[in-house]
């Protein structure tokens, strides 16, 4: 679903993403860990056509990202911490407003809106004005829209900063559901314990480089760790870009 | 570019601007309402100065009021001017007790009638509007006593008073209807327009730009399958009709203004105050034809203020910072709309009419005073027409930097 080779990006001479590759199935939930800066929006802003890679390339979908982004955004749904919503807009009328920017008819919009009502619980959210609802109620508009046109990619990127417990543990069922329905799922993060509870395969992010790339178990034996903290600052003192760590 | 994802952004834009009621009501029907409002204020105030001034009572302080011929006395009176003897003028005026004073020179009589000339002094704090009616109250009353005098001594060595005004000077005036009753006030017509036109287009443009960055949303919009080319065009829908319905607006309140200034002012204030009317536009006939041209380059003009309201605010990550991106643009505005009332001495040539903004100005003044040139109209619209490509051009280019959609 999901095939990344060897991007790299830099800002001026700030290196942002430095040669990363890696692949997601469909089925599966694909974790980038990293601290801040460490690359992950950058990435996932390159795969979702945003902004283009100094060099490499990657399929979404199947979709080559420079040469079809129109079809790459077709298949993707985003969501990220700090999406917004159109406050003077309510809940449906900003579903209705994508909807209609993916092509999708009124009929089409109505099936869909009922059956992500019936999943995330959107209640009164769909009829009132998105501009004074609380962070969680937002967060459950923002993700209904991004896979509002059942896309077959989905990236979460610090989906969760700013949620309540029980508004973080709603967005964390989803992922694993949107898992279930047979949709690749990268899920970007900074917190060890979201990536240990729903990753697949993770991806350890440092400085641009992903410094290593396994299951949670091999991960954990190949750096005889106890724990995913353990063997993430193991990974990044063995790849030599952290000199300022210590143990 | 897909025609129907272009109104679907349009269309939410329109409706966001809509429920946005302070900017509605700000940039929409602020217009209609303000603009009657000061245009029958500014006439009623100085239309009522200039009567209340002339029938009140002006006290006069003098000194010597004892060498006051009785004739002058009796001019004063007419005039409503009250003399009364007063040991120091300037201060009697200084500290308000009388609004005019008059310095006479004790042997104010025995010059005149020797023939001499005398000199007096009218006292008056200048530079109030106020103060110099009541002085020229009385400087009438005593330009009429002198003019009696030159008549009298002409009379005694047998002359005719007109051998003193040998050429009688009689202006004609040669302007057409439309110009006559547009006054020379016509240029706040082009004024409103393009003032109302920014203000109505940047409620939207910001909200659309700057308003989709920090609220979080922009980032969403660009992940979905439209073009930037369509979200650009869409935007700019929006804005340019938001941009002419104030400018519409402000018309319709100035011709509001001007029938109940024209109707139930101008006859209430008599004779001075009709001139302010006319002097304001007031009377203003403008044909249908022109009104479509007007409404035309009326809409060019929103277009070209939209375009670069869109280009300009997409700089900018917040609703303040685009505010004050976007500030300076009303003075790009406003000094040409000025600088229009002199644009007869001016000297400008047809090459002005390529200047964009300013031409729209040009040729709406133009029309309002019914003296349009087809040649400068055309050569208008077309160079609107090509600066709203530039500017949206611009637009798009913003749209598609990343270091501008993502800028930290
Ligand atoms: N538009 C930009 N212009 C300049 N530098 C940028 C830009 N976007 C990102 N960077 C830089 O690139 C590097 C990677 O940033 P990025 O946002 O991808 O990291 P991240 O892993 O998402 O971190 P965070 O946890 O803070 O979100 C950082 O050093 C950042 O300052
Ligand atoms: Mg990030």
């Amino acid at each position: 679903m999901v095939e990344v080779n060897e991007i790299s990006k830099s800002f001026g001479d700030v290196t942002a993403v430095s040669r990363v590759s890696f692949r997601v199935a469909g089925g599966e939930v694909f974790g980038l860990l990293g601290p801040n800066g460490a690359g992950k929006t950058t990435t996932l802003r390159i795969l979702a056509t945003l902004i283009k890679a100094n060099s490499g390339s990657a399929t979404v979908a199947g979709f080559d990202i420079d040469r079809d982004p129109q079809r790459v955004r077709h298949a993707i749904g985003v969501v990220n911490g700090g999406m917004g919503l159109y406050d003077r807009l309510t809940g449906r009328e900003v579903l209705t407003y994508f909807g209609g920017l993916y092509g999708m008819n009124q009929q089409q919009m109505d099936e869909r809106i009922n059956q992500l009502d019936e999943l995330l619980s959107l209640g009164d959210a769909l009829t009132r004005q998105t501009g004074d609802f609380s962070t969680g109620m937002k967060q459950k508009i923002v993700i209904a829209r991004a896979v509002l046109h059942d896309p077959p990619v989905i990236f979460f990127d610090e989906a969760t900063s700013g949620l309540d417990v029980m508004a973080r543990r709603a967005v964390l069922d989803l992922v694993s559901e949107f898992a279930r329905q047979g949709k690749a799922v990268v899920y970007s993060t900074h917190v060890m314990s979201e990536v240990e509870e729903l990753c697949d395969r993770i991806a350890i992010v440092y400085q641009g480089a992903i410094v290593a790339q396994d299951t949670l178990p091999n991960l954990l034996e190949s750096t005889g760790a106890q724990s995913l903290e353990r063997a993430f600052f193991d990974v990044v003192k063995r790849s030599g870009l952290a000199t300022e760590l210590v143990s | 570019m897909r025609p129907g994802i272009i109104r679907r952004i349009a269309a939410k834009e329109i409706l966001s601007t809509l429920r946005d009621r302070r900017a509605i009501i700000s940039n929409l029907v602020l217009p209609l309402v303000l603009l009657p409002v000061i245009m029958m204020g500014m006439p009623l105030l100085l239309g009522g100065l200039f009567n209340r001034e002339a029938a009140s009572q002006t006290d006069l302080a003098v000194e010597n009021l004892a060498a006051m011929p009785a004739q002058l006395v009796q001019l004063l009176d007419r005039a409503n001017v009250s003399p009364f003897e007063a040991g120091d003028v300037i201060a009697a005026v200084r500290d308000d007790e009388a609004q005019v004073g008059l310095v006479l020179p004790e042997d104010f009589e025995a010059l005149l009638s020797e023939g001499e000339a005398a000199a007096v002094q009218v006292v008056s704090k200048m530079g109030s509007l106020s103060a110099e009616l009541n002085a020229s109250k009385v400087q009438g009353a005593i330009d009429g006593y002198r003019q009696q005098i030159v008549g009298e001594r002409l009379a005694a060595v047998g002359l005719d008073p007109s051998v003193l005004n040998p050429i009688i000077i009689q202006p004609v005036d040669a302007s057409t209807d439309a110009e006559r009753s547009s006054g020379q006030l016509s240029w706040i017509i082009p004024f409103f327009i393009a003032i109302w036109a920014l203000a109505g287009g940047q409620m939207t443009a910001v909200d659309a730009t700057a308003g989709e960055k920090e609220r979080g949303t922009l980032e969403s919009l660009l992940v979905s399958p439209v073009s930037r080319a369509e979200v650009v065009v869409g935007k700019f829908f929006a804005t340019t009709l938001f941009s002419i319905i104030a400018a519409a607006m402000a018309i319709v309140g100035y011709v509001v203004g001007s029938m109940i200034m024209s109707n139930v002012v101008g006859s209430r204030i008599g004779g001075d105050g009709a001139e302010i009317v006319a002097l304001m536009g007031g009377s203003l006939q403008v044909t249908p034809q022109s009104i479509v041209l007007l409404l035309v380059s009326a809409l060019l003009l929103a277009g070209t203020i939209s375009s670069l309201l869109l280009a300009i605010s997409m700089f900018a990550r917040s609703f303040k910072e685009a505010q004050t991106y976007v500030a300076p643009l009303s003075f790009l505005l406003v000094i040409p709309a000025v600088a229009l009332q002199f644009k007869d001495l001016l000297d400008l040539g047809t090459w002005i009419y390529a200047v964009p903004l300013v031409n729209a100005l040009m040729v709406m003044d133009d029309l309002v005073r019914g003296s349009i040139d087809f040649a400068n109209l055309l050569v208008t619209w077309l160079s609107l027409l090509a600066t709203i490509a530039v500017f949206l051009g611009l637009a798009f280019l913003n749209f598609r930097k990343e270091n501008v959609l993502f800028r930290t």
